[in-house]
C-alpha cells in the first residue's frame, strides 16, 4: 500500500502510543521511542513491522512514541496510521488480526 | 484515574472570536507565568466540569502558550491536551511542529514527542515534533559537501535580489574555495519563495565553486526566529537571534564543514545589523560544543555613493520609478518586476 | 442463563481502558463507538476495539460492543469490524422499529457467511432511546431470536419526550414499557446509565427501585459502581435460605415425575422456581447482601 500523506493516530497517554507515518522514496524506517525500551524496544519494533508488512507498506517514514501500550494497541494504531496515509482504504479484517 | 479523565473536554477554538474565552485564557496563562501571544490564532481548551484547566495553543507551527492549571496538574491532563494539540494541528496542515520551552520542562515535552535542536544554555530550547526533522536535514546538506580549506556559508532573503547581493556574493566566493549559498524560505517578505529563489538562481550564475541551496524551517523561519520566548521572559536583545545563529553553528556548518559565515554590512535595516553583531557572538563565541565560525563583513555596494538595498528597490518599484531600479538589479530581476509586480499606472487620458 | 446486572461502558477510543478494564469484572463489558467516541477518533476507536475483542482476557467475558446507527457512514463499518473479531453481543442504538432490527440481522448474517463465523451465534441487543422505540418496544423485543434483551437510554429518551432527566418520573412509563416488552418476549430488560458517579447515594436509589421494578441490570460509566450494584443486586441470606428450598423441592419434583411441586405443603409455580434459580445465580455471583 502506498502511503501518500502525512497521517497521525493515537495519544501520549498511558497505556497508547502515537503513531505519525510519512511518505518516503527509500524503503522503511522506523524510528521507536518507548518509556520500556531497553525491555521492550525490539518487541514493539517487530510488532509494528509486521502489521507495515501485513498492509503491504515498503516505503514509509514512521515514528512511533510508545507509553508502554500492549501489542494489540500497537498495531490497532500503526493500521489506523496507515488507513488514514492511504489514498483508498478498504479494511480487510483477516489481514488485519 | 483514569476514569476522571475522562470528564474532560476538549475544544478547538479560533480565539478572535470568542472574546469571553480569551480572558478565561489569559487568566490560565497567568497563574503559569505565561502571557497569551497575539500571532497565536488557535487555541485548544481542556475542561473539567466547566473550568478551563488546560490550553495550547498554536501559530502556524509553533507550539506556544501551553498550561495547565496548577491545581489541577496531573499527567493525564498535560498529555491529554498535547496529544489534542498534535491531531489539530496535523487537521490543520501542520505536521512538523516546533516549540520553545524553559529548560525545566524539556522532560515533560520530551515526554510528548518533541526533541531538542538546540539550547541557548540556561535559557531556552528549541524542540521540534520528530526525532529524525534537524538531523535527517543535516544528513541532506552532507550529501552536498564540497572539500576545501576555506568553506563559507551565506543566507539572504533576496527580496528581491539585487546588485549588491550579487556583489556579496561574489566577494564571498573569491575569498573561499566553497561557498554554500541558502536563500530564506520563509514566506513572510513582499516577494514570495519561489520568485525570490528563482531570481537568485539566475542572478548568481557565473560564480565559480558555488552551491546554491533553498532555505529550509531551520534557517531564519518563523520557527527559529521567533521572539515568542524573549519577549515574554522580558530578555530582549542578545538571545533574540541566539536559536537561529546556534542551530547554523552545531548543525549546518557542521553537516557542510562550513568555517566562515559572510554577511553585508547593514546600513539601513535595524534588525539585520543587530543580527550581524549577534552573528559574531552566537557563532565565535566559546559557548558551544560545535567548532566557531568566522563571520566575515562584506562592504556594500554603492551605486552613486549609496548603498544598494533591497528595501530601496521596493521603494522604487512601488513609485514606478523603473529608469533607477535598472542601475540596482541585475537584468533578471528587473525583468520580473516590470512584467509581474508593476502596477499598471492610471492613464491620464 | 447469563446473568447480566451490570454492563460496563468503556469508550472505545481510549486505549488505556480497554486495556485494563477487564479487571473490573463486569458481568458484560459494552466498548463503546457511538457517543463517547468523536468523529475524529471513529476509524481509530473502530480498530482499536477490533483488536481489544481478539485479547484473551476479554474472550473470558461477555463482550457487547455498541456501533453507530446504520444510518450513518459508520455503523456498518463498525458492524464488519466487530463481527468479524468475534464480539458476543452487537448493541445497536436508537432502535424505533423492529425493522431496524431486521436490517441490523440481515447484515450480520452476510457477515457470519462471509468470514465462516457459526450463524446465528452474534448476538444482539436494542437500545430504545425515543417515543417511538418505546411505543414499538413488543415488536422490537419480538423481532430476532438473536435478541438477548433490550436496553433504555434516557438521556435521548428525554430529549424525544421533551423533558429532562429527573427524579425518575420522565422515565416512568418507558420503563415500564421495555421492561414488560422484555419480560413478555423472554429477554432480559437494561436500565439507563446513572451519570453523577459522585453520587453514591443516587445511584443506590435508582438501584433499589429498578431493581424491584424487575430489571435485569443496568448500564455503567463507572467501574466503582460495579461493587454497588452487584452488592444491591445480591440476595440476602434469608432468600438464600428459601431460595434453595424451593430449587431443592422443584428438583426432587423433576425427580420423581411430579406435575406440581410443594415446599412447606403449599404448591409452588414455575415463576417461582425461575425466580429462585436467579436469586440463587446471583448469590453465587457475588454473594449475600452486605
Amino acid at each position: 500500500m502506498k502511503i501518500v500523506r502525512e497521517a497521525l493516530a493515537g495519544t501520549l497517554e498511558s497505556s497508547d502510543l502515537l503513531v505519525r507515518i510519512a511518505p518516503l522514496e527509500d524503503g522503511l524506517e522506523l524510528v521507536l521511542k518507548s518509556e520500556v525500551i531497553h525491555q521492550f524496544g525490539p518487541h514493539i519494533e517487530k510488532v509494528a513491522r509486521d502489521c507495515l508488512a501485513r498492509l503491504g507498506v515498503t516505503q514509509a517514514l514512521v515514528v512511533i512514541e510508545d507509553k508502554g501500550a500492549l501489542d494489540c494497541v500497537v498495531a490497532a494504531r500503526v493500521q489506523t496510521a496507515v488507513s488514514r496515509a492511504v489514498d483508498e482504504w478498504t479494511p480487510d479484517w483477516s489481514a488485519l488480526s | 484515574m483514569a476514569e476522571d479523565c475522562e470528564e474532560l473536554v476538549f475544544d478547538t477554538i479560533e480565539v478572535a472570536f470568542f472574546p469571553r474565552i480569551r480572558n478565561e485564557l489569559v487568566e490560565l496563562l497567568g497563574k503559569c507565568g505565561l502571557s497569551i501571544e497575539e500571532g497565536v490564532d488557535t487555541f485548544v481548551t481542556c475542561r473539567f466540569e466547566g473550568r478551563l484547566v488546560g490550553c495550547a495553543g498554536l501559530e502556524a507551527n509553533i507550539v506556544k502558550c501551553v498550561a495547565i492549571d496548577p491545581l489541577a496538574r496531573g499527567e493525564c491532563i498535560s498529555l491529554k491536551v498535547v496529544s489534542e494539540m498534535i491531531h489539530v494541528a496535523h487537521d490543520l496542515g501542520h505536521d512538523h511542529l516546533f516549540l520553545y520551552t524553559r529548560p525545566n520542562n524539556i522532560s515533560f515535552f520530551a515526554g510528548c514527542g518533541f526533541y531538542p535542536i538546540v539550547e541557548v544554555p540556561g535559557l531556552v530550547t528549541l524542540m521540534e515534533n520528530t526525532p529524525i526533522g534537524i538531523r535527517s536535514y543535516s544528513r541532506s546538506l552532507a550529501r552536498l559537501r564540497r572539500d576545501g580549506a576555506t568553506v563559507g556559508g551565506i543566507v539572504i532573503n533576496a527580496n528581491p535580489f539585487t546588485l549588491g547581493h550579487r556583489y556579496l556574493v561574489e566577494q564571498a566566493a573569491a575569498g573561499c574555495d566553497v561557498l554554500h549559498l541558502f536563500v530564506v524560505a520563509e514566506d513572510a517578505s513582499y516577494f514570495p519563495y519561489r520568485d525570490r529563489f528563482d531570481l537568485v538562481r539566475e542572478g548568481v550564475e557565473g560564480i565559480p565553486n558555488l552551491v546554491l541551496h533553498p532555505g529550509s524551517e531551520y534557517m531564519i523561519s518563523r520557527a527559529t526566529f521567533s521572539s515568542y520566548f524573549f519577549k515574554e521572559k522580558n530578555v530582549v536583545g542578545d538571545c533574540f537571534t541566539a536559536v537561529d545563529l546556534l542551530i547554523f553553528r552545531e548543525h549546518i556548518a557542521p553537516a557542510l564543514g562550513i568555517t566562515h559565515r559572510f554577511v553585508g554590512t547593514e546600513p539601513f535595516c535595524r534588525t539585520t545589523n543587530k543580527y550581524n553583531a549577534d552573528m559574531k557572538y552566537w557563532l565565535q563565541a566559546d559557548l558551544s560544543g560545535a567548532p566557531p565560525v568566522q563571520v566575515v563583513e562584506i562592504e556594500r555596494t554603492e551605486y552613486g555613493a549609496v548603498p544598494i538595498s533591497a528595501s530601496e528597490v521596493r521603494r522604487l518599484l512601488a513609485a514606478d520609478d523603473f529608469d533607477r531600479i535598472a542601475n540596482l538589479v541585475p537584468p533578471t530581476t528587473l525583468q520580473l518586476l516590470a512584467t509581474k509586480y508593476r502596477t499598471p499606472r492610471v492613464s491620464a487620458a | 442463563m447469563k446473568l447480566r446486572r451490570s454492563m460496563l461502558f468503556l469508550p472505545g477510543a481510549n486505549a488505556a481502558m480497554l486495556s485494563t478494564a477487564f479487571v473490573f469484572k463486569p458481568d458484560s463489558i459494552m466498548f463503546d463507538l457511538e457517543d463517547a467516541v468523536s468523529l475524529r477518533e471513529k476509524d481509530a476507536a473502530r480498530m482499536l476495539v477490533f483488536h481489544a475483542l481478539r485479547l484473551p482476557v476479554y474472550r473470558e467475558m461477555e463482550t457487547v460492543v455498541r456501533i453507530n446507527p446504520l444510518s450513518t457512514p459508520f455503523g456498518l463499518k463498525d458492524l464488519e469490524a466487530v463481527v468479524r473479531a468475534g464480539v458476543d453481543v452487537v448493541r445497536l442504538p436508537k432502535t424505533d422499529t423492529a425493522d431496524d432490527v431486521h436490517v441490523l440481522e440481515a447484515h450480520v448474517e452476510r457477515i457470519e457467511r462471509e468470514c465462516g463465523r457459526e450463524i446465528g451465534s452474534t448476538k444482539l441487543m436494542a437500545a430504545i432511546e425515543s417515543a417511538s422505540g418505546v411505543v414499538n418496544a413488543v415488536a422490537i423485543a419480538c423481532s430476532s431470536p438473536r435478541l438477548i434483551g433490550i436496553a433504555l437510554a434516557g438521556f435521548d429518551y428525554v430529549m424525544d419526550m421533551q423533558t429532562e432527566r429527573g427524579d425518575g418520573t420522565e422515565l416512568f412509563y418507558a420503563r415500564c414499557a421495555v421492561l414488560h416488552a422484555a419480560r413478555y418476549a423472554k429477554i432480559d430488560a437494561f436500565d439507563v446509565v446513572f451519570s453523577d458517579v459522585n453520587d453514591d447515594e443516587g445511584f443506590l436509589k435508582e438501584v433499589d427501585l429498578i431493581k424491584r421494578m424487575g430489571f435485569d441490570g443496568k448500564s455503567l460509566i463507572n467501574p466503582r459502581q460495579i461493587d454497588l450494584l452487584h452488592n444491591a443486586y445480591a440476595p440476602t441470606q434469608e432468600e438464600v435460605d428459601y431460595a434453595s428450598r424451593v430449587v431443592a423441592a422443584a428438583e426432587a419434583g423433576e425427580r420423581q415425575g411430579l406435575g406440581v411441586v410443594s415446599l412447606n405443603g403449599k404448591m409452588i409455580d414455575a415463576p417461582v422456581i425461575g425466580h429462585a434459580r436467579v436469586v440463587l445465580r446471583r448469590a453465587s455471583a457475588s454473594g449475600v447482601r452486605q
